[in-house]
């Protein structure tokens, strides 16, 4: 019975270890792939998708602290991050609110504009706060392939958590 | 229309305000919070500089040891990726040491003449000495950002390193340091978007300054008026930023497909286990009596 329990809590913190490896190690989910032109945010769509679906998978606190290490370990200003991600986070929260009948469409569409509101902020706060330089194509080429690949994660967690019994739709 | 707008600001009023099942803290806190760590770690504030520089300590190395798994089995597929192609490379490596041995021969012949002329026109060469140390450190980390080009080291000030220093693969120029902390210091490369290194090519010394395009091949800019592009010129350091040595090797000059002028770095930069950085001790500038 314990080891069930334990078994349960190690398959539901899946999305959250997989936050702090993303932030935390060297993993690249793009460079695993040899994606280096097809550059996407794996990050970005695991907080948007389980903020939407089951914000208890991912809580705030997490999103702030993981991604604060993410700066520390990209060599950003303390903050960026966070800021970006909670900024995804809050979209996704509005969404859910708003949203009677989620689907996979709107889900996707309402994405876009999530995804340019968080990194519009990253965007700005980099160019307007710190010394460091960003190309404006690799940003536009980054959130394009992010919402493209987005259906390809959303069907992944989707199905995982489908396999774990737990409802998305809550 | 009132209607909905009261709609739009009660949905994210409570998006803001509202804790969750199992969330402690409100979006509203933490964006709060991270606009608040944002302000004091751009501010010039001295204390906050020493805590950043613990942090990065601190996280630099769990982070390396986290990323052990992920470093062997990276090691591994480039170590099998690698024997397949060392019977090519041993046959054209056997081509290339027959000639080195003609230039070595030719090099010799050169000094000999040079050394005789030099008597003959009764110079005194006090030399360009620069005292240099170099340092061998490992690159802990080397997580790849879409936008920045950047590894972590293992040693830092403790070490000596200060900002600006010239970090080198083998014999060839990969980068400088931008970022020291007690024990690591951070390695802006070559292909990062903010590298700018002064550099000199041709047998003419053109000046230039070498600019990194993040995954694009590096270019040149503010060549000079006139400026012949030719493929495989050795490009070096000019020195003339007062930071790095003269004459470092850096790459060579090749023109893709557009017609542009692209370097190629001698170093493979994305394959980066131990490097070298340079200290300079003293430097006598060249002088002829």
């Amino acid at each position: 019975m314990i080891a069930k329990v334990l078994i349960e809590k190690i398959l539901t913190s899946v999305p959250l270890v997989l936050l702090y490896v993303l932030c935390f190690t060297e993993l690249n989910l793009e460079s695993v792939f040899y994606l280096q032109f097809f550059s996407f945010n794996v990050n970005a769509m695991l907080v948007y998708f389980w903020t939407l679906k089951r914000p208890q998978m991912l809580g705030s606190g997490h999103i702030f602290f993981a991604n604060l290490i993410n700066d520390v370990v990209l060599g950003l200003p303390l903050g960026t991050s966070p800021l970006t991600y909670l900024a995804l986070a809050l979209v996704a929260t509005y969404i859910k609110n708003s949203t009677i009948h989620q689907r996979f469409s709107t889900d996707w569409f309402a994405f876009i504009p999530a995804i340019f509101f968080a990194y519009g902020i990253n965007f700005i706060m980099i160019i307007k706060f710190s010394d460091l330089t960003i190309s404006y194509n690799d940003i536009v080429r980054n959130s394009f392939f992010t919402f493209l690949f987005f259906p390809f994660f959303y069907y992944l967690f989707k199905t995982y958590s489908e396999k774990l019994g737990l409802d998305t739709d809550a | 229309m009132a209607e909905q707008r009261d709609d739009f600001i009660i949905a994210i009023r409570s998006a803001l305000l509202k804790r969750g099942a199992r969330q402690r803290y409100s979006l509203f806190f933490l964006i709060s919070l991270s606009v608040l760590v944002f302000i004091l770690d751009t501010s010039s504030f001295s204390y906050t500089k020493v805590v950043r520089s613990i942090l990065n300590d601190a996280i630099y190395r769990v982070s390396s040891i986290a990323s052990t798994p992920l470093k062997f089995s990276k090691f591994s597929i480039i170590k099998i990726a690698d024997l397949t192609k060392i019977y090519n490379e041993n046959k054209l490596l056997k081509e290339q040491l027959k000639k080195y041995e003609i230039l070595e021969f030719d090099n010799e012949f050169l000094k000999i003449e040079n050394n005789s002329l030099k008597k003959s026109l009764k110079l005194i060469d006090l030399g360009s000495t620069y005292y240099v140390e170099s340092h061998l450190a490992k690159a802990i980390l080397d997580k790849d950002s879409p936008y920045l080009k950047s590894i972590i080291i293992n040693k830092g000030s403790k070490s000596g390193f200060k900002k600006g220093m010239a970090v080198l693969k083998e014999d060839f120029l990969i980068g400088r340091i931008v970022e020291v902390n007690f024990f690591s210091s951070r390695v802006l490369l070559l292909n990062d978007l903010n590298s700018k290194i002064p550099v000199t090519l041709d047998p003419n010394e053109s000046q230039a300054i070498l600019e990194g395009r993040g995954n694009d091949p590096l270019s040149l800019s503010y060549l000079p008026d006139g400026f012949t592009e030719k493929e495989n010129e050795t490009v070096f350091t000019s020195g003339k930023d007062g930071v790095f040595l003269p004459g470092i090797p850096v790459g060579k000059t090749k023109i893709n497909k557009n017609g542009e002028l692209n370097i190629e770095l001698f170093a493979d930069i994305n394959q980066l286990n131990f490097v070298k950085i340079i200290k300079v001790i003293d430097e006598r500038r060249t002088n002829f009596k």
